[in-house]
């Protein structure tokens, strides 16, 4: 019987189905595999079982009663723990300090009994087979470390469920075989894992049964034995993949830019790429690829140790955004509230904040060109905006994300990157910035996508380049390739052996 | 896994930005309204207050403060804040009438002051925009080190200018108006063009919202924190002319104390975000002139100066009370 089982769960945000009659069993004793792409519905069906979401409908089992977890604290009381892809551990505390934390043991007199908390932290710690001075600094320790005491914490609590989000993401494959083995371990003394990643390698290696999850619906469960990482990936990506593309009627143009050699340790390597005239190309992976950094590098907004960029066959440097800006290199990024618009500035001075020098006479703006500029891309775009000195907060993601474009065009830079540009964007205004990235490519501009949506890449992109742990594991054209040979090289199940670029 | 964002429902929009509005409006003109409200009990509460007089007596005496909060108003739009200018003001004073007495000429104490006063900024913008120092603890070292240089060359007490005519700077008057007023409300409308018609001031609100986006907006950062103390310093030298002319002297150990924090008083009660991006500049106009009324009028109902910084106190915390908060 299963142990824990989730049955008919729907959930909605703003009405729209993000969890669709979604089963889910749990035996004790195994390690089962929670499968899935971006934006799938993994971590939201977690986020219930955790009790951070609470389901429209459907009932979670435990043991065969039903039980309702509103709350975290519910949720750990019936013995799940969480641990989330962002480690929650305090670097300034000690090991055993972090273990105890909000649960400290105490002696008669209140204080903290340190000896009976640095006892147990050994004892689990060598449960697990990690050697670890309990009262070492967290800040000291390395990722797998930190990952360690999370999964001590799971321990300490008797956590009879441990959920595990795409916990290898950060650490090495030394490291990975370790947690493995703890895996191994944990699954024989009868605690049941579920094991949320996207790396199909390690879910064959390491989980018993699987349960993938597409667009909200179960895809596929079962045993693993019975499958392979093909059909897996075909149950990930769907046989109905939407076939739309945006495509071009003309061929790119003279080389724009080239990227020789960009490396930054632990975080990307030996890249080399070209980009032509009125090109699109992107660059997919899954998270810690390094994509974002390496363009943030190119940009002139990260250190990188070496490497050379080159704008229309000359040599330049870039330390700065703005010297990129001069180069004719424009960045949409990503995490548009924290990188890409000032909350505090209205509409209009978000628009034209990179190109104030456009706007300047005898030192002094003139509002009323600025305004000009609004009025002409809020046409272009579509932006849907009524007053053009309101806050840029009082616009939705799609209208905000279109005034960031805006402000790269008003600079009009010659090569344009947009980071994960449909981040937080509703159906139909995706449609309208896809359309509009590919205008701007007709118009000559060379655009570089960055997206972890491979579809994306597919819809837009002709040239598409896969990363994986820092790497350009592929540069493929769109038209000799497919999402799920995608996949094979964003997980680093696959790689072109001769060098690309 | 991001959820995904929507748009809220068009129905509720109308009503919602009517409050937003009215929430807007009391956003940027509630020291306006406190100001009047403040006036207004004043002249009930004491007939002298109105008096011609005691008016422009209320902005003479505001105006050194007053210009010393403009620079503060900058410095807490980028998201930092400048303890030091009590101190620089000082130091300033000292180092202008040592050159009035070496040289002998009015032109080089004003030039040595500004250049004191802008150095001391441009230091303290390095060490927080190059350095990456908290503007807190930068401004505390140059809090520290410029009192300690003006006590220095002081020798710990007041230094008198020797020259004739340094003093009639701050103790002339155009017409029924003295000279520091008009210095005051000059700056005022410099400091108002500079941080709403130019590139410049634009930069500053934008790297005290987000100074990530900013950078990634391709603005120099680092030259516009620079600029930003750089200016605040230079204003400090204005008004250490100003307090160093009224006298003929300037003590090195009592000149500026605790102006900081006047200043940081006036450019919050005007509603300038403590955390920066969101403020202006006519707000700690009227900041500092609230604060000069309250003075005034304690002064004129002979409430003990003991109780005056009660009162003080009690009016910083109530303008952060009311003021919209996010």
């Amino acid at each position: 019987m299963a142990f824990i089982s989730m049955e008919t769960i729907d959930k909605s945000f703003h009405q729209v189905r993000v969890l669709n009659q979604v089963n889910l069993d749990l035996v004790e004793g195994e390690i089962h595999a929670l499968l899935g792409e971006n934006g799938a519905g993994k971590s939201t069906l977690m986020n219930i079982l955790g009790g951070v979401l609470q389901p429209d409908s459907g009932t979670i089992y435990v043991n065969g009663a039903p039980v309702s977890i509103t709350t975290p604290a519910d949720s750990q009381k019936l013995g799940i723990s969480f641990i989330h892809q962002e480690l929650n551990v305090v670097s300034d505390l000690r090991v055993y300090e972090n273990m105890f934390l909000g649960s400290e043991i105490r002696n008669k007199t209140g204080f903290p009994n340190v000896k009976a908390m640095k006892q147990k932290t050994e004892d689990v710690l060598s449960r697990l087979g990690v050697s670890l001075d309990p009262s070492a600094y967290v800040r000291d320790l390395g990722t797998s470390h930190k990952q360690f005491i999370e999964i001590s914490k799971a321990l300490l609590r008797d956590s009879s469920v441990i959920i595990m989000d795409e916990p290898t993401t950060a650490l090495s494959d030394h490291e990975i075989g370790r947690l493995f083995e703890l895996m191994t371990t944990l699954k024989e003394s009868g605690v049941s894992i579920i094991y949320i990643s996207h790396k199909l390698k390690e879910i064959n290696e390491i989980c018993d049964r699987y349960t993938v999850l597409r667009d909200g619906f179960i895809a596929g469960t079962g045993s693993l034995e019975e499958e392979d990482p093909e059909s897996i990936t075909k149950m990930m990506v769907g046989r109905s993949v939407s076939q739309e593309r945006f495509t071009r009627e003309h061929e790119p143009g003279d080389e724009v830019m080239r990227v020789e050699g960009f490396s930054k340790t632990g975080l990307f390597h030996d890249i080399d790429f070209t980009i032509r005239e009125g090109e699109i190309a992107g660059f997919t992976g899954l998270a810690g690829d390094g994509r974002t950094e390496l363009f943030e590098a190119l940009f002139g907004f990260r250190k990188k140790d070496s490497g050379s960029l080159y704008v229309h066959e000359k040599k330049v440097a870039v330390n700065h955004p703005n010297q990129a800006l001069r180069a004719g290199i424009g960045l949409v990024p990503k995490d548009r509230k924290e990188n890409a618009v000032i909350q505090d500035l209205s509409i209009v001075h978000n628009l034209t904040l990179s190109s104030l020098r456009h706007f300047e006479k005898g030192g002094f703006l003139t509002k009323k060109q600025e305004r000009k500029a609004f009025k002409q891309y809020k046409q272009d775009l579509n932006i849907k905006a009524h007053d053009p000195k309101a806050l840029i907060a009082s616009l939705s993601g799609g209208n905000q994300q279109k005034v960031v474009i805006a402000k790269w065009l008003e600079v009009n830079a010659d090569v344009i990157i947009f980071d994960n540009p449909t981040q937080g964007i509703d159906v139909g205004a995706k449609r309208e910035i896809y359309q509009h990235i590919v205008s701007l490519a007709e118009q000559g501009k060379s655009i570089i996508i960055l997206s972890s949506e491979a579809p994306e890449v597919l819809k837009l992109c002709s040239r598409i380049y896969v990363m994986y742990k820092g790497e350009i594991t592929a540069g493929l054209n769109r038209d000799d390739t497919a999402e799920d040979e995608i996949m094979a090289y964003a997980t680093g199940s696959k790689r072109m052996v001769e060098s690309i670029g | 896994m991001a959820e995904p964002q929507f748009e809220p429902q068009q129905s509720a929009k109308s009503q919602a930005e009517k409050r937003n509005w009215l929430s807007w409006l009391w956003a940027e003109y509630s020291v306006i309204i406190a100001f009047v409200i403040i006036f207004v009990l004043a002249a009930v509460l004491n007939p002298r207050f109105l008096d011609i007089n005691n008016q422009l007596n209320i902005l003479m005496q505001v105006s050194i403060i007053g210009i010393v909060s403009l620079g503060m108003t900058m410095v807490m739009l980028s998201g930092g804040i400048d303890l030091s200018v009590g101190s620089v003001l000082a130091m300033v004073g000292v180092m202008a009438v040592l050159a009035l007495n070496a040289t002998g000429s009015i032109p080089a104490a004003l030039l040595a002051a500004c250049v004191v006063g802008l150095a001391a900024g441009f230091i303290n913008g390095v060490l927080i925009s190059k350095g990456k120092i908290a503007s807190f603890i930068a401004t505390l070292g140059m809090m520290s080190a410029a009192r300690s240089i003006a006590l220095y060359t002081a020798d710990g007490g007041s230094v008198s200018g020797e020259v004739n005519g340094f003093s009639a700077i701050a103790n002339s008057e155009l017409g029924l108006v003295d000279y520091p007023i008009i210095i005051f409300l000059v700056m005022t409308a410099l400091v108002y063009v500079l941080m709403n018609h130019t590139r410049f001031g634009r930069y500053v609100y934008a790297v005290g919202s987000n100074e990530r986006a900013a950078v990634l907006s391709t603005i120099r950062v680092d030259r516009v924190k620079i600029a930003v103390y750089s200016i605040a310093g230079f204003l400090v030298s204005i008004a250490a002319i100003i307090e160093t002319s009224r006298l003929n002297s300037i003590s090195s150990s009592s000149s500026g104390q605790l102006y900081e924090l006047d200043a940081i008083a006036a450019v919050i009660i005007g509603g300038t975000r403590m955390t920066g991006g969101r403020g202006k500049v006519i707000g700690t106009f009227f900041g500092v002139l609230i604060l000069g009324i309250l003075n005034n009028m304690m002064n004129l109902m002979n409430v003990s100066p003991h109780l005056q910084g009660l009162v003080k106190g009690l009016i910083i915390v109530v303008a952060v009370l009311f003021q919209k908060r996010d």
